[in-house]
């Protein structure tokens, strides 16, 4: 999850999101160059009086900030382009569960084998106990195997939402009558939270993901549990 | 006796010959210096999290914590 005063990305738990977080720091990079000529450029210009009344034409320069700005984003297409295509990769998912989103709670369908489906609220924040995060737990999370490829399939049952989970580097828009998908592969245990990322009403903001990994002998178990208390 | 004539052409040529490739200087330098201190550091935190990284003793002190719903501490 985020924590205060954080300004960059939240620590990646899938391999798409840690390559995101390269490319990032690649493309960050390049605006930093930029950003520092300009700026020098423009210091350099206001503190003259100096200027060229005369000049008409000059192909020279022309040709040099055509050039350059056309090899930079080049060099930006080409880690973009192939991040695009990791992420489409077949992958053969081991596990395939629809979320839905609904206003203003999500449910997770299990279907592959037996038939799960259960919804997920936020606790309200009266409710958390202590070492709980505000707005961002939920009763039931979605818990999938880890190191395992799991596909998600998104919609919605009302109005647009969107399915986001930012360390795991996925979001995906909820339409209704539309089946969105995504998939991941988790790289390590844990408990990923998320929030809805397309505003779909007065409670947009307390409708927020949980994804938990574990095990996949311990997800065994829990979806037992759960079928058996269905 | 006079004074010799002063440069009067060629003064703004003059001052973007000195200042534009300082200005190229200091943006390869600040670009290399993100690239030093925050990308490359980057990559190497993941390389070197995951080279040691032994999933299940973490997740067992995760799930003794009791982050986990799914999984209880052993002791519940």
């Amino acid at each position: 999850m985020a924590h205060p005063s954080q300004l960059g990305f939240q620590d990646a738990a899938s391999p798409v999101m840690e390559e995101l977080l390269h490319f990032h720091d690649h493309t960050l990079m390049i605006v930093f160059l930029i950003s520092t000529l300009v700026l020098y450029i423009i210091v350099a210009m206001v503190t003259t009086k100096l200027t060229n009344k005369f000049i008409l034409d000059s192909q020279e320069i022309e040709i040099i900030w055509t050039l350059l700005p056309a090899l930079i984003l080049i060099l930006i297409a080409l880690p973009s382009l192939r991040i695009l295509y990791l992420m489409d990769e077949i992958n053969d998912p081991h596990l395939t569960i629809k979320a839905m989103g609904h206003q203003w709670y999500w449910s997770y369908e299990y279907t592959d084998y037996e038939d799960l489906g259960f919804d997920s609220y936020m606790i309200p924040t009266q409710d958390l106990t202590p070492g709980q995060f505000r707005l961002l737990e939920t009763d039931h999370r979605m818990v999938i195997p880890v190191e395992s490829p799991v596909r998600v399939l998104v919609s919605a049952d009302d109005v647009l939402h969107s399915w986001a989970v930012p360390s795991l580097g996925i979001k995906m828009d909820a339409v209704p009558g539309r089946l969105n998908q995504t998939a991941f592969i988790t790289s390590r245990p844990g408990v990923f939270y998320g929030q809805c990322s397309e505003i779909c009403g007065a409670n947009h903001s307390f409708m927020p993901i949980v994804v938990e990994a574990v095990p996949l002998e311990h997800f065994e178990n829990w979806s037992s549990l759960m079928l058996e208390d269905a | 006796m006079s004074l010799p004539k002063p440069v009067m052409r060629g003064l703004l040529a003059k001052r973007l010959r000195f200042h534009l490739p300082i200005a190229f200087t200091l943006a390869i330098t600040a670009a290399i210096a993100f690239k030093f201190t925050v990308t490359e550091p980057r990559k190497k935190a993941y390389a070197d999290f995951y080279k040691q990284y032994d999933a299940v003793k973490e997740f067992n002190a995760m799930r003794e914590a009791g982050i986990f719903e799914s999984v209880r501490p052993s002791g519940e």
